[in-house]
């Protein structure tokens, strides 16, 4: 145990914006180049595309654009890694990641139809809950 | 240790106390009343703290020259004269301990822990039974007192057994918070305890005899508020005992109650037995809704299951009783629930379907149909906010066809006096005549019906009912049973009519069952031609009052929910069923389609087409109006079952399915389009009496018939989809019902 703790490394802080932006890069291809793999073990072969995973680890990534701070970015590239980590090496189920990046924030109940594209608010409310 | 060792031990503490800190009674100055008052007056310092009564209590001093003053730990307490010194400690904020002591029920001065010092008495005295005099010193919290309310806890101990683990009260028991709280902490007694044989007092009450102190409040209740003599003190010395004096059940609408003012876990809820401890339930304040009464009610729920009902003190209406129905009709709530949508198939079987299926179609429906061929009837069960939505909705599709069960089809809602208890409920208490037209109060409205006995035990009122052959547990006169006897007290050739005139404040209670007959306005007529006859109606009384039957019922008046045609379900092509189970659908065409919007699957399913879940009243907040004329809200104390929604909710959803959306999107908005048409439910928790007197109504030229009388009620423990689906309700039917 103590001699992975001393193998581990923590690289060190970007230095400029530009070197966390190559990072982020780097960050995401790794992540589209882990796909395969990932639909291999959690068998998300007949629920996704890889194409679609792609998109979702892109929104994940383009949820902090706004972001400037080089410490920050980093920071959001550790928790980033280790999410990849966690998944590759198998420590989510597959519940997880169908609920995280398959349906997505929608939920599991998804309207497709757009029959009640036009209802009130109130109408859609009553269609989902009796609770607003 | 002997009793005489115990008593020695007992005179001499008690002697050394009152050497050192008691002022001695016997001294010649304080045996004058009034030096006494002026010294305790001068003794009493005058930066004593404030005490407000207990709970609240206001005291009513009907005549200022009755009024004494007495001393209660020295602070001097005005109290009218003939008030007991347990009343005038509450008065002055001192909690007196008790057992047998009720407010509302004689005083039996049996339990003796109640005991308090007053000065110049040589003993300890009974509170509770003890009238207060003027200048009376009253000691609550002496060594003295103190040492007698520990000795009656012992006594009382003595034959209890130490079984609040598995008992039912524990946790809400009077004999458990005294004895913490004045009891010693150890006992001397080391021999076996009594034990007594459990009775038999039906499907509602559970008794288990040997926990009971012999408070004989129950034994009051019964003869007192219920008026069955069926409960009994046997024995004597310690063979004492209560029971029914042969094996029988106690046959009362109220018998429920006896759980309530039993101390102890003598008498306790059979339905809610070991299915919950107290302090795990959440207590939801509402209202009942199983008959039009309204009695205030307190909903005791775990998670999302109603657990028990109990009642909540409303001097106005329920005083601090309610019916066996109200209290036990609750696990009706879980049984035979409506969950989801649904539509029948071809093959009349229901599929349960999304909401948005089942409003299409309705609303599909809805619209192929001719607008006067649309027919809404609201049901018992329904608020106001539902049946207001309703009424919108079919108005807006251009159908005026909508009635609430119960009103009958060609109800009068133009006077509101015409359909309410003008009287109000408390206001039965002045009457000292009443004439019951076509009703029986006491399986129709078992809380109006304790009020009148109240009064007839009290004023000894006479009462004349005009009815089927109906069970009473008050002195009554039957006049007849049909609507010629009504005209015959109007002429006044009947004897009962001298009695009427004679009265200072008749009362005459006409019952909602009249509403059904044929000839109701000519009824009507009569019973108005008797109250002018015999001033029923003047500038400071009006007796003129009809009962109704369900919750329902006086709010749908209110809103105006009057059919256009009394003919109108014959030819109704499409019927719109707010949880209305009990209105005639013979006559329907076969090919009308029906749709159900309701929460039990009862009678009205079985034609239905399509079923629309809605919530139950223990699940939404809903104004219902009471037969007084009194708009209460009920409160959600648990959540909806399945997908059901909220009644008002379905009929806007509908609406803006069908295209013709109404304006309102929140209770508070529907609550503002109920302002505009009958402001009066918005009064909620006051009652709002009638502007206009009955006198105001058109000549009728209808005779009366000579159709008998028919019950309203045929079975007091089933009248509502909810109470038809208890159980309990089911077991009451099977062995109470005569």
């Amino acid at each position: 145990m103590s001699q992975i703790l001393k193998s581990l490394k923590v690289p060190p802080n970007s230095a400029s914006l530009e070197e966390a932006r190559t990072r982020t890069f780097e960050f995401f291809r790794m992540c589209c180049r882990s796909i395969p793999h990932v639909m291999e073990i959690y068998n998300l072969h007949d629920v996704v595309s890889p194409s679609q995973l792609r998109s979702a680890a892109a929104a994940e990534v383009r949820k902090n654009a706004n972001v400037t701070n080089p410490k920050v970015i980093d920071m959001l590239l550790f928790k980033g890694m280790e999410e990849l980590m966690n998944i590759v090496n198998q420590s989510k189920q597959r519940h997880h990641i169908v609920g995280q990046y398959v349906v997505g924030n929608q939920g599991l109940v998804q309207d497709v139809s757009g029959k009640d594209r036009d209802a009130s608010n109130f109408l859609k409310k009553f269609y989902s809950s009796n609770y607003s | 240790m002997g009793l005489g060792l115990l008593a020695s031990r007992a005179l001499r503490s008690s002697r050394i106390i009152r050497n050192s800190t008691r002022t001695i009674v016997s001294t010649p100055e304080l045996k004058n009343a009034d030096a006494a008052a002026a010294a305790a007056a001068a003794d009493a310092p005058s930066d004593l703290p404030k005490r407000n009564p207990v709970g609240g209590a206001r005291v009513h001093i009907p005549n200022p020259d009755d009024v004494i003053e007495v001393f209660v730990d020295g602070y001097p307490v005005k109290i009218p004269k003939g008030m007991t010194v347990l009343q005038a400690c509450e008065i002055a904020g001192v909690d007196i301990p008790r057992f047998c002591y009720h407010s509302r029920l004689s005083i039996a001065g049996n339990c003796r822990m109640c005991l308090v010092e007053v000065e110049k008495s040589p003993k300890p005295v009974a509170s509770c039974a003890m009238p207060a005099l003027p200048g009376m010193k009253i000691k609550t919290d002496t060594p003295i007192a103190k040492k007698a309310r520990e000795g009656v806890m012992e006594f009382l101990l003595m034959n209890h057994p130490l079984d609040c683990p598995i008992c039912d009260q524990g946790g809400e028991c009077d004999l458990q918070d005294q004895s913490m709280a004045f009891g010693s902490d150890r006992g001397r007694f080391t021999e076996m305890k009594r034990s007594v044989v459990d009775k038999n007092l039906g499907p509602l009450v559970k008794t288990v005899m040997t926990r009971c102190i012999q408070c004989t409040r129950c034994v009051r209740f019964a003869s007192e508020v219920a008026g069955v003599e069926d409960l009994g003190m046997l024995g004597r010395g310690s063979g004492e005992e209560i029971g029914t004096y042969v094996e029988k059940l106690m046959t009362s609408e109220l018998s429920g109650n006896v759980i309530d003012i039993c101390p102890v876990g003598a008498l306790t809820s059979k339905p809610f037995a070991f299915k919950a401890r107290n302090w795990e339930l959440k207590g939801t304040e509402s209202i009942d809704v199983t008959d039009a009464v309204g009695s205030n009610i307190r909903i005791d729920s775990r998670g999302p299951e109603v657990m028990r009902v109990v009642p909540r003190l409303n001097e106005d209406i329920n005083e601090e009783w309610i019916s066996d129905k109200t209290r036990f009709f609750y696990d009706g709530l879980k049984r035979q629930r409506l969950n989801d949508p649904m539509i029948r198939g071809a093959d009349g079987r229901f599929q349960a379907v999304s909401w948005r299926d089942a409003l299409a179609i309705v609303a599909e429906v809805m619209h192929q149909i001719k607008p006067e061929e649309i027919v809404g009837v609201a049901g018992k069960l329904s608020d106001a906010e539902s049946m207001m939505a309703l009424k919108d909705l079919l108005n807006k599709m251009g159908s005026n066809n909508i009635f609430c069960e119960g009103n009958g089809m060609r109800p009068n809602a133009d006077l509101r006096s015409g359909y309410i208890m003008n009287t109000s409920i408390s206001g039965l208490e002045k009457a000292d005549a009443f004439l019951l037209v076509g009703t029986q109060p006491r399986v129709e409205a078992a809380m109006v019906n304790a009020r009148i006995r109240k009064t007839v035990k009290a004023t000894n009122a006479k009462v004349g009912y005009v009815g089927p052959a109906a069970d009473f547990n008050y002195d009554h006169e039957h006049l007849g049973t049909d609507p010629q006897t009504l005209v015959e007290i109007a002429k006044g050739s009947h004897p009962f009519s001298s009695a009427l005139k004679n009265a200072k404040n008749p009362v005459i209670i006409v019952g909602a069952g009249v509403f059904d007959r044929d000839d109701k306005d000519a009824v009507f007529a009569a019973v108005d031609t008797i109250a002018k006859n015999n001033n029923v109606v003047r500038p400071d009384w009006n007796g003129l009052n009809v009962l109704l039957l369900n919750a329902a019922q006086a709010a749908a008046l209110d809103l105006g929910l009057v059919p256009e045609s009394d003919k109108c379900i014959d030819s109704a092509k499409f019927v719109y069923l707010m949880g209305a189970d009990d209105v005639n659908l013979d006559k329907l065409p076969d090919d009308a389609f029906v749709v159900y919007q309701g929460h039990h699957g009862d009678r009205g399913v079985y034609r239905a087409n399509v079923i629309l879940p809605a919530s139950a009243f223990t699940e939404k907040e809903g104004i219902y109006e009471n037969t007084e004329g009194c708009a209460q809200i009920t409160l959600p104390a648990v959540p909806t079952v399945g997908d059901a929604r909220d009644d008002w909710k379905i009929v806007r959803a509908l609406s803006e399915v069908a295209g013709v959306g109404l304006p309102y999107d929140s209770l508070g908005a529907i609550r503002s389009r109920i302002k505009t048409v009958a402001p009066n439910l918005l009064e909620v928790d006051e009652r709002q009496p009638a502007t206009f007197s009955t006198s105001l109504r058109p000549e009728v030229s209808q005779k009366v018939s000579a159709t008998p009388f028919t019950p309203a009620v045929e079975n007091f423990y089933m009248t509502d989809a909810i109470t038809r689906a208890s159980k309990i309700m089911a077991q009451c039917s099977a062995l109470l019902k005569k």
